[in-house]
Parts: structure tokens; sequence; C-alpha cells
């Protein structure tokens, strides 16, 4: 256990961790060939196309390798990936990411004056993440979820949502286990479902520009997965499209803490007061007190 | 406060091997040779690097280091800025998505402990949060619709 919280201090350290490293960049160095050399795959779908970029696979891929997974039928992956270099895993994909920052940062520079332009669009957009609200937390409420609903549906719950919901409630509290449900299917489901969902929104009518600030949402493999299939699909579009998602996703890294704390927390909670006694199960009894029981602990 | 060192020896370790992922995927994927890359994805990682610095150096200015290498890549591709020619040349050869294949990897691999915690919350957990998504993309989207053409860019 003490290991464990050491090794959490510093997860890079290297002495004596070397194994894991190997097979972890291993792991990943295959994964990276094999999905390269498939490439970008697209196909039609109704009146639409659907792209399938390498990162897609990437994803599925090292979510099926893993000890829960494929692990479980072929012992040799239980070896090649086990706990250990799950949880490195982690910590890389903070790091990886830089490379990507870099990228979309040289893609906004070129496009600053067209970005400063759509300014005003891309500053209210912001109040579209409410749209979360008003959508999920009646769906929550018709399937009988109690004040996990709040939790699950004040914002998309990435990093910093999951801070602000486990300082008020608790991590264990009702809407400490809503915002940590749809945390982590963000994070497994997260960049499939965006992936797709960039490519069959251009559908839609709405504007590819519009769609690329709706991509940036606070997480940058979300917002990259969403906008890079956009822009496969509108290659005119291509670098505006990149340059907007980033901008907006950059511009959510500055305002979402707040936007949940000042907008979406106080609105799911309206909401959730107004609605629970039309739609809800009679549920807020019985977690009235085990939110009471999380407080105390 | 202070910069760890030896933390940030590590963390240069790992974005030069990230470095040479992309450097290979990009190869395979999209035939960018290595070498014509090499000098980009240098500049690359002393911005990553520059960017973990800054974050280590003021832990309070909550600001992700993805957002600091986001800004710090910007202001030196600014039209009017002196260094955007330069800096453009070289990190064009560094493919956008080539980028992406190493994060998403970690990614996934990262995750595949959740699978089990994920099974304990209910289904209803999923379908919530697929509402979520799409209530957060499309509130957004639509909103962006209106406000891009009433500003007649769209």
């Amino acid at each position: 256990m003490d290991k464990k919280v050491s090794r959490k201090d510093k997860p890079l350290k290297t002495r004596g961790r070397i194994a894991v490293f190997l097979k972890l960049y291993l792991t990943v160095f295959i994964i990276i060939a094999i999905t390269e050399k498939i490439g970008i795959k697209s196909f039609s779908l109704g009146p639409g196309k659907v792209v399938l970029l390498p990162m897609l696979f990437a994803v599925v891929i090292g979510i099926l390798i893993t000890p829960d997974l494929l692990g479980k039928v072929f012992a040799f992956l239980k070896n090649l990936i086990a706990s250990e270099e799950i949880e490195l895993a982690g910590s890389m994909v903070m790091l990886a990411l830089l490379p990507l920052g870099v990228k979309y940062g040289a893609i906004v520079g070129p496009n600053i004056v067209q970005i400063i332009k759509a300014g005003p669009a891309l500053l209210l957009q912001e109040l579209g993440n409410l749209g979360t609200v008003i959508i999920a937390l009646p769906l929550a409420l018709l399937l009988g979820m109690g004040r996990e609903a709040v939790g699950a549906t004040a914002s998309i719950c990435r990093e910093p949502t999951l801070g602000i919901i486990g300082e008020k409630y608790g991590i264990s509290s009702p809407e400490g286990t809503g915002v940590l449900g749809t945390y982590l299917i963000g994070t497994v489901f997260g960049t499939i479902f965006f992936g797709l969902l960039g490519t069959l929104s251009a559908n839609t009518g709405l504007h590819p520009y519009a769609l690329a600030m709706a991509s940036g949402m606070g997480s940058g493999s979300m917002m990259t997965a969403a906008s890079g299939s956009l822009a496969e699909i509108v290659p005119g579009m291509r670098d505006t499209v990149l340059a907007y998602a980033a901008t907006s996703n950059m511009l959510t890294g500055v305002t979402g803490l707040y936007s949940v704390v000042f907008l979406g927390l106080p609105l799911v909670n309206f909401l959730y007061d107004k609605l629970s006694p039309i739609i809800g199960r009679g549920k807020e009894v019985e977690n009235g007190e085990l939110r009471g029981n999380s407080h105390e602990s | 406060m202070n910069l760890n060192l030896e933390q940030s020896l590590n963390q240069l370790k790992v974005l030069i091997v990230v470095g040479i992922m992309i450097l290979v995927g990009q190869r395979i994927g999209y035939g960018i040779p290595v070498a014509t890359a090499i000098p980009g994805m240098l500049m690359i990682i002393a911005i990553a690097m520059l960017s973990l610095i800054i974050k280590d150096l003021f832990p309070r200015v909550k600001f992700p280091a993805f957002a600091w290498a986001s800004l710090t890549a910007l202001i030196l591709s600014m039209p009017f800025i002196p260094t955007s020619e330069w800096f453009l040349h070289y990190t064009n050869e560094v493919n956008f998505l080539g980028t992406t294949t190493p994060i998403l990897a970690f990614a996934g691999i990262s995750v595949g402990n959740k699978i089990q915690k994920l099974k304990e919350l209910s289904w209803k957990v999923f379908i919530v949060a697929i509402a979520v998504f799409i209530g957060t993309f499309f509130g957004s989207a639509i909103i962006s619709h209106i406000v891009l053409k009433l500003q007649g860019i769209i």
C-alpha cells in the first residue's frame, strides 16, 4: 500500500521500473504501428460520411488489451499490461498531449485574426454547455436517478467538475457517484463517441465552424477526436475547424471551472428541485439519508 | 513551487520517446520521412518542456500544461510575429493526426482498470452520460451557429 502511494507521488520514477516503462512503450509502439498502417478509413452512412481515424483504433485496441478484457483470455497480454503499466499509462496521457497542444497552437496562431473576429460566437457558445443540464437532467430523473443526477449532469464532468463536486458533496456522496459515472463513461467511451459524433454531426445542417466550436469542451482528447474527424469530412475548412476547436477548448479550460460553480451547479440544483417532484421516483428521502451519511465521513 | 529537476528530466525522457513514436507513426501513416520532421519535433518537445516548467513554477495558476503549450505555439506562430515563418515551416513537418495516436493509445490502456468500476454503476449512467455529451455538443453548436450567422461569418 505504501509503495502505491509513493508511486503516485512520482509516477514517472524510473528506478527499478525500467521493465514497466519498456513494456508500456513497446505496447504503445505496436499499437501506433498497426493503427497508422490501417490509416484513415471512411465509409458512407445514410446521407453522410463516417471517418475513422487511427486514433480511434488506437483507443479501442488500448482498452481491449487490458487485463479485464482480452487479458482475461490471453495470458501473455496479462504479463504485458498489468496494473502498473495501466497506472503509468495514465500519467503518460498528460505528457503525450503536449505535442498536440503545440500543434493546436500552431494552427490557431496563423488564424488569429479570423478567430478574434469570431470572438463573440466563441464566448457565447460556452453557455451552450448548459444544454447538458437541460437535456440530460430530465432523462436522468426519468430513469429513476436521485441526487446522482445532479452530479452526473452538472457539466460534461471532466477533472474540474470532479474536483468541485468532490469538494462540495464528497466523492462518495450520491452526487459524487453521479459525477464519477459521467467522468468514467467520458474517459472510456468519450473519444470514440465524439469521434463518431464529429463526423455524423456534419449532416445536421449546423455549420462546420459551429460544430468546431462545440468540439472544445474541456477535454483535450475529446476535442481532438471530434474536431479531427470533422476536419476530415470538410477538408476545405480543415485549418479553421481545428483552430476554432482549439480556441474553444482553451476558453473552456479557462472558464469551465467558473461556469460549473456559478452557472451549471445552481441551474442543475434549481431544475432538480422543480422537476424531481414531477418526474422523479420518490428517491429523495433515501438519497437524503445517504447524503447525510457521507457528509459526516 | 520550486522546480523538481529529477521530475523534469523524467518528463523530458518521456517526451523524447513520445516524439520518436510520433515520427515513426507518421512515417508509416503519412509517409513523412523521419529526418525532415526532426527539427520540428525538437521545437515541439522544447515548447512542451517549457510548458511543464511553467506549470511547475506556478502551481497556483490553474492553467494546464496543455494550454501553456498551445499558448506558446500560438504566440510564436502569429502572422505579425517574426518567428512565425520558420516556426511553422519546421513544425508543419509534424503531422497533426500523427500526434494524436500515441495519446489515445496511452489513454485506452489507462482506462483498463476502470471497466470493472463501470460495470458496478448501472447502465443508466451510460445513457445519462451520452445525453450529457449530446447536450453539451449541440448546445454549444446551436449557439455558435446562431451567433456566427448574426455576425455574417457563415
